[in-house]
């Protein structure tokens, strides 16, 4: 079977491989892990909980400016992972939407809508070959009025999913790997518990035990449902109590 | 489509005259998870596999079979994103049509109508086609469809069919078991057992969905009625 014109552009532009893949699709999962960064998000029975890592390159930074947790509406908060120019584009982008359907219809646009949009534009990326698909992925979490904790995830594929936890990153196979574990057997996660396992996780796959500065957390709750970062003190307790408990 | 972006074509012919995008796009439907439509004397079945990479995943959080109006519905085999594309511009087709003619779209309609539109992105600058193929189920007057719409924007009625991983397997297993007096129920019986043919692993009630047309119009089955189904083969 001849090739035609279009040899060897499949891994430059979203066009089809031979086999059916979109090579560009697949390169900007590996971008994702480039920053060398792993987030984690577990969902409890109330509450939802993002974590990632805080990796400061330079000490002259104003470490409080930098930051992957990002509120999409005040009751809706987000973190990314992976380039951070594509990221930052995908959040603004999650606040227009966002105000555009509040404008619209007249109340608050719901986490699994928004992630809904979000991938319905990665797609376009996917099939149009003047746009390249954004090296990053979000998670957002909410607090929904019917479903209660929400987690979901869209990627460069256009693909979205709701979850009981998951991660992205560098380490993601892993972290995967130990949230399947230890969420087997269906536990009821309560706030704290949610938090830990969340921390538990970036810490086992990274093999690190870490200082508050070096990871940010933000959590929804059915009793706080705005989307707020924890402070240094609040990880700290979370870091301690998990100390306590090994 | 092609405004700011390229104003040709990326869909060319190959020197045999084919047009190799579009069968690297029905690579990609091969590839995809198996589903099966089947017509019955009183309505139409959708089935298709569902299955998660991990626990991880929240089930109920996506569909793959979706309503496109109260009597029409459909299920991909393929690409899921590109799926959403084409799911809405068909919600969007079927209003469309209703706002001119004060009646729901005939199902044949919509599928000529989506197919075109998939047709398009094989022609259309800049663009790819798309990643996945369409079993559209509908009723209009007394009688139910089951229609198939390719990547290349070709079109097919069916009685039943398979698409997907292992859809030859199943196109011959519907071929012994088809014939035209089933009823619905039997269908849905029918269908579950195709997927079952090339399903690895245990079948329940969360990895699988299934829907059904019938003069009362388009549902997803819950998870308890497809529950009742696999408890009845088994």
């Amino acid at each position: 079977m001849s090739r035609g014109s279009n040899a060897g552009f499949d891994r430059h532009i979203t066009i089809f491989s031979p086999e059916g893949r979109l090579y560009q699709v697949e390169y900007a999962f590996k971008a994702i892990a480039q920053g060398g960064l792993t987030s984690v998000s577990v969902r409890g029975i109330d509450c939802a909980v993002v974590v990632t890592q805080k990796k400061v390159p330079d000490k002259l930074l104003d470490s409080a400016t930098l930051t992957n947790l990002h509120h999409l509406t005040p009751r809706i908060g987000c973190v990314m992972t992976g380039h951070s120019a594509d990221s930052r584009s995908q959040v603004h982008r999650a606040r227009v939407e966002a105000a555009d359907w509040k404008y619209k219809f007249g109340y608050d646009i719901t986490a699994d809508m928004l992630c809904r949009r979000l991938a319905d534009i990665s797609q376009v990326y996917t099939q149009n070959a003047e746009m390249r698909p954004l090296g990053c992925c979000m998670i957002l979490v909410a607090i929904d009025p019917q479903l209660g904790p929400i987690l979901f995830k869209c990627d460069p594929a256009g693909y979205f999913c709701g979850f009981r936890a998951t991660s992205v990153g560098a380490k993601h196979h892993e972290a995967n790997s130990y949230l399947e574990k230890k969420l087997k057997k269906h536990p009821e996660l309560s706030y704290e518990k949610t938090v830990e396992l969340a921390i538990c996780c970036l810490s086992s796959v990274l093999s690190m035990d870490f200082k508050p500065s070096e990871l940010e957390v933000g959590v929804v709750t059915k009793e706080s449902p705005k989307f707020r970062t924890l402070s240094e003190s609040e990880i700290d307790v979370h870091l301690v109590s998990i100390a306590e408990r090994e | 489509m092609a405004e700011r972006g390229y104003s040709f074509s990326l869909t060319t012919f190959s020197p045999s005259g084919k047009l190799v995008q579009i069968e690297y796009a029905l690579s990609a439907v091969a590839a995809g998870a198996p589903s099966v439509g089947i017509k019955a004397s009183n309505g139409v079945v959708l089935a298709t596999e569902k299955k998660q990479k991990s626990i991880l995943y929240d089930e109920t959080s996506v569909h793959k079979v979706e309503p496109i109006t109260k009597h029409i519905g459909m299920v991909y085999s393929g690409m899921g994103p590109d799926y959403r594309v084409l799911l809405k511009k068909a919600r969007k087709l079927a209003q469309q049509y209703f706002l001119v003619y004060q009646e729901p779209i005939p199902t044949a309609q919509l599928v000529q109508r989506i197919s075109s539109v998939m047709q398009e992105y094989t022609q259309s600058g800049g663009v790819r086609p798309f990643g996945v193929s369409l079993l559209i189920a509908g009723w209009d007057d007394a009688c139910p469809f089951l229609f198939q719409s390719d990547p290349s924007g070709a079109y097919f009625a069916w009685k039943a069919t398979a698409m997907g991983k292992n859809y030859m397997s199943g196109k011959t297993f519907l071929e012994k078991r088809y014939n035209m007096d089933l009823e619905v129920d039997d269908a849905i019986h029918t269908a579950i057992l195709t997927l079952k043919e090339s399903f690895e692993g245990q079948m329940t009630e969360d990895n699988i969905e299934v829907g059904i047309c019938t003069e009362t119009g388009f549902r997803r089955l819950t998870t308890a009625e497809v529950k009742d189904y696999l408890a009845a083969i088994v």
